[in-house]
Order: C-alpha cells, then structure tokens, then sequence
C-alpha cells in the first residue's frame, strides 16, 4: 500500500517532469535567458510578439510543477524510515517543500499576468517580469533547507541498511551550496550572478533537473528496499 | 435494513459496496454526473453558434472530416470490443479479457495519435485556440475529450493490473470500466455529430 | 501491541459508534472548516464582489469605478480574509487527517496538505492582497489598478496545478481505500474537479466569452461543481467522522 502510493507518486513526477522540461524548452524567455538588462521597449516587444508561446508554455507549467510534491512527499516518508532519534526532519523537510512549490507556482502566475494584457504601460511588463524572474530564481532559502534536513537524516541514520547511502547527503549538501549564490540575482543585472547568468540560472537549473533526476532512481530503490523489507517482517515496519 | 432509503444512506454516505449494484452505482454517478456537465458545455456551445451561424459554418468546413470519421470508427470498434471483454469477464475468460482489453486500449491509442496528428494540422493552417470562436470550442472540447480517453486507457491500465493479480472484483471493475469507455464513447460521437457535422 | 503498520481495521467493524462523542477535537475543526467556507462565500460575494468576477474586458475607467465604488466592502471583507484564512489550514488539516484512517500510505495525506498550502497563497491569498492593495490609496494610478485587477482574477481562477495534483491526490486515495472512509463517488466528483482546472487554463488567453475568467465554462461551471464537490466533501466529513471508532486515550 505504501509502496504503490510511492509508486504512483514517482510515476506522476517522471510523466509530468518531462512535460515540464519541454514547456522549459517552449518558453521563449529561457533558452536564451531574458536580460534584465533588456530596456522596456525590449521587455514589452517581448511579450507582444511571443505572447502564443509564453501562454502556452506557463500554462503547462502551472498544471505540471506542483504535480512534483508528491514525490517530495515519497522522500519525506523515506526520511521517517530512517533510524534517527525522531522523525522531525521529515516534517521540517514537508514544510520547506510546500514552501518551495508556492514560490514556483507565484514565479509562473507573473509571467502569464504580463503575457495576458501585453499592451499594457511598458513599465508595469517590465514590472511584473521583474517580479516573474526574481520570484523564479532568489528564494532558494526552501531547496537549501529541505537538502539540509535530507542530508543531516541521512547522516544520522543508524540503520544497519540505511535508506540512502551517504552519497545522497553529500549530494543534497552540494546542491544546495551551489544553488546558494542564485539569491543574488535579486541584486544584480549582470554577469554570473544575474538571473540569466552562469550561476543564478545555467547552474542552478541544471543543479534542480539533476536533483529531481537523481532523487527520483535513489527513491525507487529505497521504494525497492522498503517492499523487501515488507516482504520479510511485516510488522517491523514503523508506521 | 434494505429500504430504498437505507440503500442510498449505505451507497451514497457510507459508501458500502457489497452490493455488486452500489459497485456500478458509483461508477454510474460518475457516467451520468459526466454526461451532463458534457452537455452544459454542448448547451453553451449551441447557444453561441446560434448567434454566429456563419462564422460557425465557416470556420467548421476548416476541420478534417476524414481523421474524425476515423477516430468514430476507431472508437466504436473499441467499445465492442470493450463489451466483449465484459461478457468474457462474466464467463471466467481471463485471457480473453486480457486480449480484448488490450487490444481497445490499443485503439484508444490510436485515437490519441490521430486526434493529436488532426491538431497538428489545424495548427500549421493557422487556425489555434484564439483563432475564433469555433476554434475555442473546437480545441477545447476534444481537449477535454481527449483528456477523458486518457483517463480511459488508465483505467484499462488498472483493469489489467488487477486481472493479473487476480483480483476477486475483476467482473466488477470490467463492468465499470467499460461503463466509463462507453460514456467517452457516446460523447465523442455526439461531439462529432455537433461540431463537423452539424450544418 | 498490535502491529504498528499503517492499516487501520475498516470502521464497519468495529463496535457500532455512529456519534460525535468522544470526539471533540474533531467535531470542533469541522465546525471552523463550516464556518470559513460559509465566510468564505460571503466575503467573496457579497462583501467584496470578487465572485463573480468582472469581465478582464473592461476598460480602464470601468476597472477604476469597480475599485472605488467597492472600496469599503474589499476592505472589510478582505481584512477579515486576513484572519479567517487560517480556516482553510483548519479545513485541509481535517480532511488529510480522515485521510490518514485510509488504508492506503499517509503520503496521500502529506501530498493533500502542501498542495492545498501551495494553492492557499497564490490561489486566494494573492487575489485578496492585490485587491487590498488597489484601494488602499485613493489615486492609485488607474494603469496600476488595471495590473491589479488582472493578478487578482488570474491568480485566482488561474491556479490550476495546486488545485489539481489536490484533486488528484484525494480521488487516487479515496479509490484505492479499503476502509470507506469516503466513497468512491466522491473521488469521481474530485476528477470532475481536474477537468474544471483543465477549462480554466485558457482564461491566460480570453478577455472574453466562454473561457474567460469570467466565462460560462471556466468560472460559473467551474464554481458550481466546485461548490457540488465541497459540499460533499464537508458532509461525507461529517459522516466519517461519526463513523471513526473512539480511539482510547491512554
């Protein structure tokens, strides 16, 4: 029963993940990133001549992210297997995930609010594209504290088996540091660290596909492991 | 207990299914609730092409005849075969429902393909979701069609699943799942009626 | 002790306990759930006119009179949004809680709760803040109310996935339960709910017509299944509550 929950929930991210990725590849504004140095002409060309494309990629994408909670969902009932001295990460790790979600989904609703009346003042596009872009990429306070608790359960899990190896917690720690720096594509319009840089978006983004990615294989292991598991004690398993 | 009341009570509120009825009742409420949110959509469409009969009739001879008559025969030749599988069921015939399953699912498939290749079509002619009003309805319509057939095929998914396992409910599930494709069936054939026929 | 796995025995089975004794702490979330979607219908209706919606066709200078012939009701209604809000954590932790009596895994109930947390903000909150915003200051430029009025009714029809991968959820456990906590027809309706969200994407595309966000099909038909669905919901809540076994306090 837990297992097909799990199962489902791994199923939902894989199918809407990829459609996902090709509403990324839609979306004129990504491949290149938009400047945000591009003047309010620019900004307001834009969305006049794109706003098809935009539409149509953001309104996939406003269906589809939250369709990834629930495999944020599977890790947090994989971080209550694990031997720690009690099950708090997993709620802390729940809370930052719903946090994280809600700022996607306000990142996405931005860019259909500046498609949806592309004639408006070039300020107010430039605006709510300020807010679209800024929005998407600073808060990473939510992905960093949800690795944290990932990590440090990992770390801390006395399972003579441990639900993840310890590679898990390093990789979750790695990410997170990297994915750090992109809370300064608040503050700058340039270079690296601006949200169409190196840092704030190639890497950062790059870093979150390969997260979902690599999380997505560790988690039908341990869905693997937990169905063994099942199998030979049944009543072993914490509820 | 067992009066007509107590029935609803246990179905509707309790959501007691040993009666094999209640199993196909909620599958009903389903199928009849679908159905008439189907046609408060037909209803709305009606009542803006009776205001704009030309542009309707105009923007109508866009569509491809050929690739819906496909998909009417597609999705008819799937709801037989989907009424075989149940009448398999009810003799025991797990490996024919298997086959016959399958093989709608297949069709349904298939549906899927054309629908998409007709959009396609539509789209590189220039005629979108803004394009007009008929448009509007078009895409979304079939949409949500299509969406339904999706849901469809899960369900057939589910369907096998538990006949490999054994299921002791398989004659039940069966019946509800083809309950659900004929209702996706009648709608498409209602929709094709009203959107490429209708003159 | 009895195994420690998540399978809760069904409540048919157990001793007959259709009450709401013993039962306090329940009993009160469900009256506060009552209580905010009843305020919730009348801080959107009548008190600020949000619902229904104006059109996204009207001019500038109709969008500005809307604001400020109806700046007493926002502020009113909105300001009592501000702490009746909390009623919608209330009501998502009651029915995710039911949830976790399913015999299904607590990760339904955990994907129930963050989806309706993500769906609380840009979902209603949003809305509500925007409409806030535009008649705090009498000479609000009318641009910038136009801006506001567009991300209040988008954000607020147009948040789909939350209210979906909700929807979805909540019909996957409710079907593969073994207990009844609810019935089955009721995730039926709830995959009606998908298909509402699903009509409701194109209003990022109409100013007008069917599919706006003021539409036949994308508000008034989304709204009514929507109010079908909660009132089932609120009642079948009802029922499984009385239904629960008392569990003993230690």
């Amino acid at each position: 029963m837990n297992i097909s929950a799990q199962s489902i929930s791994l199923w939902l991210a894989a199918v809407f993940g990829t459609v996902l990725v090709a509403a990324f590849v839609l979306f004129p504004g990504f491949l290149p990133p938009m400047s945000p140095e591009m003047s309010s002409g620019e900004v307001a060309e834009f969305y006049a001549e794109n706003k098809t494309w935009i539409r149509t990629s953001m309104v996939v994408f406003d269906f589809c992210c939250v369709m990834l909670l629930p495999l944020f969902m599977v890790v947090v009932h994989h971080i209550k297997r694990m031997r720690t001295s009690t099950d708090v990460f997993a709620y802390c790790y729940l809370s930052a995930a719903a946090s994280g979600a809600t700022i996607l989904a306000i990142a996405n609703l931005f860019w259909l609010i500046a498609a949806f009346r592309p004639e408006r003042n070039p300020e107010l596009l430039v605006l709510l594209n300020d807010l679209a872009w800024i929005t998407f990429t600073a808060p990473v306070g939510m992905i960093i504290a949800q690795n944290l608790c990932l990590a440090l359960a990992v770390y801390l899990d006395q399972r003579p088996d441990p639900v993840f190896p310890k590679w898990v917690g390093h990789f979750n720690i790695a990410t997170a540091v990297l994915t750090a720096p992109a809370a300064c594509a608040a503050m700058f319009k340039s270079g690296p660290l601006a949200w169409d840089g190196l840092i704030s978006f190639w890497l950062r983004l790059t870093l979150f596909a390969a997260y979902i990615a690599v999380m997505f294989f560790m988690l039908r292991r341990a869905m693997r492991h937990e169905a063994l598991e099942l199998q030979r004690a049944p009543e072993l398993v914490p509820a | 207990m067992n009066t007509l009341w107590d029935r609803f009570e246990g179905v509707m509120v309790r959501g007691e299914e040993d009666d094999r009825i209640a199993g196909d009742f909620n599958m009903w409420v389903f199928v009849l609730g679908d159905l008439v949110i189907f046609g408060a959509y037909f209803v709305v469409f009606m009542v803006h092409r009776f205001h704009e009969p030309e542009l309707f009739r105009a923007s109508q001879g866009h569509l491809n005849l050929l690739i819906a008559t496909l998909n009417t025969i597609v999705l008819l030749t799937s709801s037989q075969l989907v009424a075989r599988a149940v009448h398999a069921a009810r003799q025991g015939d797990d490996a024919a429902v298997r086959r016959l399953i399958t093989q709608a699912g297949g069709l349904g498939a298939l549906f899927v393909v054309l629908k998409v290749t007709e959009w396609v079509i539509e789209i590189s002619r220039g005629y979108t979701l803004p394009s007009d009003e008929f448009f509007m309805f078009y895409f979304c319509l079939t949409g949500v069609h299509l969406l339904h057939v999706l849901l469809g095929l899960l369900i057939f998914g589910v369907v096998l699943h538990e006949i490999r396992q054994g299921s002791g409910r398989r004659v039940t599930l069966v019946e509800a799942g083809a309950t659900y494709w004929h209702m996706v069936d009648v709608i498409w054939v209602l929709l094709f009626a009203v959107l490429y026929l209708l003159r | 002790m009895s195994a420690t796995t998540e399978t809760r025995p069904a409540p048919a089975a157990a001793t007959s306990t259709d009450t709401l004794e013993g039962k306090r702490d329940l009993s009160i979330c469900w009256w506060i759930t009552v209580v905010f979607y009843g305020l919730f219908g009348v801080i959107f209706v009548p008190l600020t006119r949000l619902m229904p919606p104006p059109g996204p066709d009207m001019s500038t200078a109709q969008i500005t009179e809307y604001f400020q012939g109806n700046r007493t009701g926002i502020q009113i209604g909105f300001v009592v949004l501000m702490v009746a809000i909390g009623g919608a954590a209330i009501a998502a932790g009651l029915i995710a809680y039911q949830m976790t009596l399913m015999s299904v895994s607590k990760i339904y109930a955990y994907s129930y709760i963050t989806t309706l947390a993500v769906g609380a903000l840009p979902g209603c909150l949003l809305g509500a803040l925007a409409f806030l915003a535009a008649v705090f200051r009498a000479d609000t430029d009318p641009e910038v109310l136009v801006l506001l009025y567009d991300v209040a009714f988008l954000t607020f029809v147009g948040s789909l996935g939350c209210f979906a991968t909700n929807y979805l959820v909540f019909a996957v456990a409710v079907l593969q339960d073994r207990n009844g906590i609810f019935p089955r027809w009721l995730a039926y309706v709830a995959i009606w709910q998908i298909v509402t969200e699903v009509l409701a994407a194109p209003v990022f595309v109409f100013r007008s017509g069917p599919f706006a966000w003021n539409g036949v099909i994308s508000f008034w038909e989304g709204t009514i299944l929507f109010g079908i669905f909660l009132g089932a919901l609120i009642r079948l809540s009802r029922t499984a509550i009385r239904r629960q076994p008392i569990e003993a306090v230690a």
